[in-house]
Order: C-alpha cells, then structure tokens, then sequence
C-alpha cells in the first residue's frame, strides 16, 4: 500500500510501497549453483567448442580459438537473428512481419567459471566494457542495423541459460519498443523545458541525495524515484551523451568501477541475486543528440511478474526507492 | 530462419524465432512445486472469518454473511495494492509526479471447495464467476474515482500466485487508465480511424479464414494463438460478435464464453503439464464522459478479449530492456499442438 509515482522519462506510473516496504530480507531468490562446470563451452580451454570469436582481449602472441584470453567476443550458437540476408518486409493480409536479420553476439567476459562480473577486478570489468563499445561501434556500421542492445542475464532465474559470466549483444533491424517509449518521452521534456529530462534527473537526485549508492566523476549509480522493479538501479553518465559507443577512456574506467562496485553492493545486500542489465542508448544515427542520454538499468530478479503487471503495464513495487539505496549504500 | 512479427493490436514487434527451439530443456522444465495443506486454507467452505469481511458473495440459498454456503465469494484484498480510502491528492516533488495509492483490489474466490486450477470447476461454476466479475464491476463503475477495473489471474507461484492452491482471481480499480490498456485504444482507434472497421473484427476474419492457428472456436468465441505471440502458447480468446466491453455482454455469452475458458485451461494444463498461467481481460474502461474525448468511436473500434500467457519461459534481459520479446515456437505450430490436446 502507498504512493503511485510517475516515471518522469516515459510517463509511467508504478506503485511504489512506502508504509510497509519489503527489507532484502523478505525477498527470496533462488539459491546460486553451479552444473555446468564440466561441460562449459565458457571456460579456458575450450574456445575450439564455442563458434570462432570475433573478437578477443588475448596475451600477446596467442592465436584466435586457443587459450591466453581474458575476454572473448563470439557470435550466440542459437541465434535470436542472423546476419546474413537482405531486410525484406512484407504484409499478409492485416499483418506484418520481415525475415529475421540481425547480429547476435556473446561477450565471455572471464575465463573463469565461477566468477560472476561482481566478482571480477575493475581491470576486468574494463576490459568488458572496451569490448561493448568496440562491438557497438562496429555493429553500427551495418546499414541494415537501427540498434544496437547490450545487455546481461544473470543467474537461470534471470533467464540465463548458461551460468558462466557472459553477456550478449544484440542488434535489430528496427528501433525497440521500450527505446522508442524512452525517446518519445526524452523529446516531449525537450519541446517543453528545452532541456534533457536525464540531466534534471541526475541534478535532482544529486540535490537529494536520498536514492543515491555510489558516485564517481564520471557517473551516478541510483535508486528510480519510480522504480519498476525491487532493487533497481540505473548508472547514468554525468555528462550528457546519447551514445555509448561515444564513451572516452576516463569514462569506461569510471564505468567499470562503478558498474562493479553496485553489483558488488547488491551480491551483498541480497545474497547473491540473479539479475539483469542493459543499456539503453540512441538508435544509430539518431539525429538529435541534445534529447537523449544513454544509461545502464540494472534490475534483480526479486519478484515474478503476475496478471496485473501484464494486463495494465503498472507495476507493483513492494519496496521503498529511498531505503533500497541506503542498504545498498550502507552495506560494507 | 528467425521471423520479425508485429502485432497489430498494439504495434509491438517479436522474434518468431525457430532455431532457438532446439536448445536443450527449454519447455516443460518448470514444474509447479508448490505444496499447501487444505486444513488451513483461508479460502475454504467453513473459514470464512480467516479473510477480511466480504464484499459480496453468491449465496443460495441466501444465508448471513462470512459464513459456508457460498457458491462465489469476493473479499478484499489481504496485501493490496491500492486502498479504498482517500483522496488521490495529485502532487508534483520536484520533476516527479506523485498521488496516493486509491483504487480497489478484490480478490474473487471461485469455488468454496479446495480445487487449484479453474481447468478443473465445472462450466456452470466458471459461468457463476464470470457473472461475478460483470457484478462487482457494474458496482465499481459507480465510484468516480476509478477509470479502469483489471480483471486477472495468478495460477502457480512462477506466475506469482502465491503457495495458497484455491482457486481464485483478481479484480483491480485503477484511479487512471493503465498505460497498457491506453496503447491497445490507441491502436484500435488509429486502425479504425483508417479502414472504418474494428482491427479485432478484422483479425477474426484472417484467422477463421487461415485456420493455422485457431485453438478452439465456436458459434459465439474464437481461441487462437496470436501471430506476433510474445511467449509459447499465448493464447487469445476472443468474441466473434463485436463489443469492446465484457461487463456488457449479455448473460447468454457468459455461459458460451465459460465453455470455451474451461476447454482452453484445460488443454493447457493437459497438453503442458499443468503450467503456471496468467489471464488477463482487456476490456474497455469506464465511459462515462466517452463522447467529449478522444474514445469517443471507442465502442466501434474496441474489442474485447481474453490474454492467456502460460509461464513456461523467463523472461530475461532482452525482453526487459527492449520490450522486443523472443517466442522460440511459431504460434501455428503451438496451436497445432493445442487442437490435438484431447481433454
């Protein structure tokens, strides 16, 4: 029971439980476990198994598909989309649809099996992150490519089929749903005050302070004021830029510390969670830069999404934005 | 190789995606675990005063209130998730917006007797929740502050419907229109303000005609699995004679419409290994005011229907960040599968 509070970005409302919120400790999860140790296609030693790597962060004079690693860039064995082909649209009779063309890549982001991106050095988490802009910038360059999704699930919960530490780059044909929404929004902010609702955001919650867990000089990691979900977190850039690929080095070594520091600080709170992120950003090409500003959404998998949630796209929120982040900022 | 979608009710595009089809262990592989005692189940015949005072109950013969002898019971919510009481008290708090949480959350007990899956009442006891659902809604209506009423259901904890086996389903009072229902009208009406005909009227008549993914139908109701289906064997039930509003359907369709429920669950738990699902109705809002706004074509252009979504996968990063969701079975071959359920 409590408040409904509108998501500022997009004009979503959510109900947000502020008489009663849940602690971490009354939202369960399921516990971590490892199964696939043996037959991991992942780990060290392997790289013949997995299809050959696009890219790769390797020691010096180790060749491609052997081992001397630390990051690989492969492309999905199962892919949602494929590469090949032209983008063919077409109608049958009210609908419409288009073949399926698109990339869909896996970044390994350790050679280790057990270490999840909480667990790694910021070093590690750097090297990640260089391999997300250089697969963004290259990927942008295909003009059959509207955008460019960078995202991660963690743990099976979150919808992870594979427990060793990886994300995934997708790029679509077409501009998604919830991107446009963020877009649509950004532009309505931008005709009526002239400014970038992202860096009003980022001032207001710098004034507060409340709803704050970690800052560094580059970036804001902090708890929504209209959350959609327990725990979630988004890391925004302070300087205003629609693009990630356009990220400087200063600012992926910021991004990495602090990307690690609040996974690190939600492994702890919560014990361990599943959870995904992603990173939301201009479409390629987008033409208006002073509206939009990229930023990373990092939400637990606490709770299942039920009827209501579907049927009426509000959510139900059973804990308190302001408290989340003082657990999380508090936590040692 | 993979097929981008769009549904064209809500514009939203998917991955029909039949490679992803053959990774391992992807269907079936979430079996429902949880396990509850009747002997202390607050939804049951005989323990009435363990939930909060009831709002309304089928009784007949007619007997007291919050006693056995019930046939549909409608009680409030016990964790809801929007009160009654109050006023909405709209705010600004610097760049956000705020208003108190007022609306109603009612939770509708189907059958006095401990049965978990509505699959399994009889069709005359789902008619009976049905005439329920329009019942409270007609009385919600009348409260001004509500703009919308949700009804849905929960089966099975991986569709967060909690440990308590007794079935049961949800009515919820908004105090604005759900941004959800608002797109589905938004469409509706764009596509009628273009072909002067319902976009769901339309759809009716492709999918009759096609056959490849029609589930059930019958003189009254149409089941499909939709083209642009988000998850495996979504299914959608619609009805043949146009109305954008369930509550307004006349008695006679209640008793249709609970066969065809009754067959579509049953298939689902029969041809899936008795899943979690969800339902939702999506039905039009209030009309109060329709004629001055922009809903004013809303009873022509709307139509109303029923959401089945089985739990058999997660949803997972790409889902949340994009709202692009990938359905790793073509819905001709889940509704395929679907006809040949014997129940």
């Amino acid at each position: 029971m409590g408040e409904l509070r509108r998501d500022p970005v997009v004009g979503r409302w959510v109900i947000v439980e502020t008489e009663h919120p849940d602690r971490p400790e009354n939202l369960t999860q399921e516990p971590h476990v490892f199964k696939q140790e043996g037959t991991c296609q992942f780990c060290y030693g392997r790289e013949a198994q997995t299809p050959p790597e696009i890219e790769a962060s390797r020691l010096q004079g180790t060749g491609a598909n052997a081992p001397g690693w630390k990051v690989r860039v492969i492309p999905n064995k199962f892919p949602a989309l494929t590469i090949e082909g032209q983008l063919e649209k077409r109608g049958v009779g009210i609908y419409d649809l288009s073949n399926g063309i698109g990339a869909h890549e896996v970044v390994i982001e350790t050679p280790e099996h057990r270490k999840g991106m909480a667990d790694l050095s910021d070093e590690e988490v750097l090297e990640v992150i260089r391999k997300y802009k250089s697969r963004t910038l290259a990927l942008s360059q295909d003009r059959r490519l509207k955008y460019v999704l960078i995202f991660k699930n963690y743990g099976e919960s979150a919808g992870a089929s594979l427990e060793h530490g990886h994300s995934q780059i997708i790029a679509l044909p077409m501009v998604p749903k919830y991107v446009l929404e963020e877009l649509e929004g950004a532009k309505h902010y931008f005709d009526y005050r002239g400014r970038c609702v992202f860096c009003d955001l980022l001032s207001q919650e710098l004034l507060e302070k409340t709803r704050i867990v970690v800052e560094n000089k580059n970036f804001l990691a902090f708890c929504p004021f209209a959350p959609r979900f327990p725990f979630e977190t988004w890391i925004v850039p302070k300087e205003h830029n629609a693009f990630f690929g356009d990220i400087s080095d200063e600012q992926q070594y910021h991004l990495a510390s602090i990307l690690k520091e609040t996974l690190r600080r939600c492994k702890l709170v919560l014990s361990d969670p599943a959870y995904n992120f992603f990173v939301h950003h201009a479409p390629i090409a987008y033409e208006h830069k002073e509206r939009f500003h990229w930023h990373i959404e990092i939400i637990p998998k606490l709770t299942s999404i039920a009827g209501f949630e579907w049927g009426t796209g509000f959510y139900v929120v059973s804990t308190d934005p302001d408290l989340t982040a003082k657990y999380l900022r508090e936590t040692k | 190789m993979p097929e981008l979608r769009k549904d064209p009710t809500i514009g939203r595009w998917v991955i029909i995606s039949t490679e992803r089809a053959r990774r391992p262990g992807v269907f079936f592989d979430y079996t429902e675990t949880a396990v509850d005692s009747q002997n202390d189940c607050p939804f049951c015949a005989g323990r009435e005063p363990q939930t909060p005072a009831e709002i309304h109950a089928l009784r007949q013969p007619s007997g007291p209130a919050n006693t056995s002898g019930w046939q549909v019971r409608v009680v409030p919510s016990i964790k809801p998730f929007l009160r009654i009481e109050g006023d909405i008290n709209r705010r600004g708090h610097g760049l956000y917006d705020v208003m108190q949480g007022v609306g109603a959350h009612e939770v509708v007990v189907e059958t006095p007797q401990h049965i978990a899956n509505m699959a399994d009442l009889d069709t005359h006891q789902i008619e009976l929740v049905l005439q329920t659902y329009a019942l409270r809604i007609n009385d919600l209506e009348k409260d001004p502050r509500f703009k919308y009423v949700l009804i849905c259901k929960n089966y099975g904890v991986l569709s967060g419907g909690g440990r308590i086996r007794h079935s049961r389903s949800q009515l919820i009072a908004t105090p604005v229109t759900p941004v959800r229902v608002k797109e589905e009208l938004t469409v509706a009406k764009r596509y009628f303000d273009f072909h002067d005909r319902c976009v769901y009227c339309d759809m009716i008549r492709q999918e009759t005609t096609t056959k490849s993914r029609v589930v059930l139908e019958d003189s009254h109701f149409l089941a499909i699995t939709p083209f642009a289906s988000r998850f495996p064997f979504e299914i959608w039930i619609l009805p043949k004679k146009h109305s954008c509003d369930f509550v307004k359907e006349n008695g006679q369709n209640y008793s249709f419409l609970a066969v065809i429920l009754k067959r579509v669950l049953q298939k689902i738990k029969t041809g899936l290994n008795d899943p979690a699902y969800n339902f939702i109705f999506h039905s039009a809002p209030f009309r109060r005011n329709a004629n001055g706004t922009q809903w004013k074509t809303i009873t022509e252009d709307y139509h109303w229907h029923i959401e089945i979504i089985p739990r058999l996968t997660r949803v997972a990063g790409f889902e949340k960040g994009t709202g692009f969701y990938i359905c790793s079975i073509p819905p001709e071959y889940t509704a395929d599968y679907l006809r040949g359920v014997v129940i």
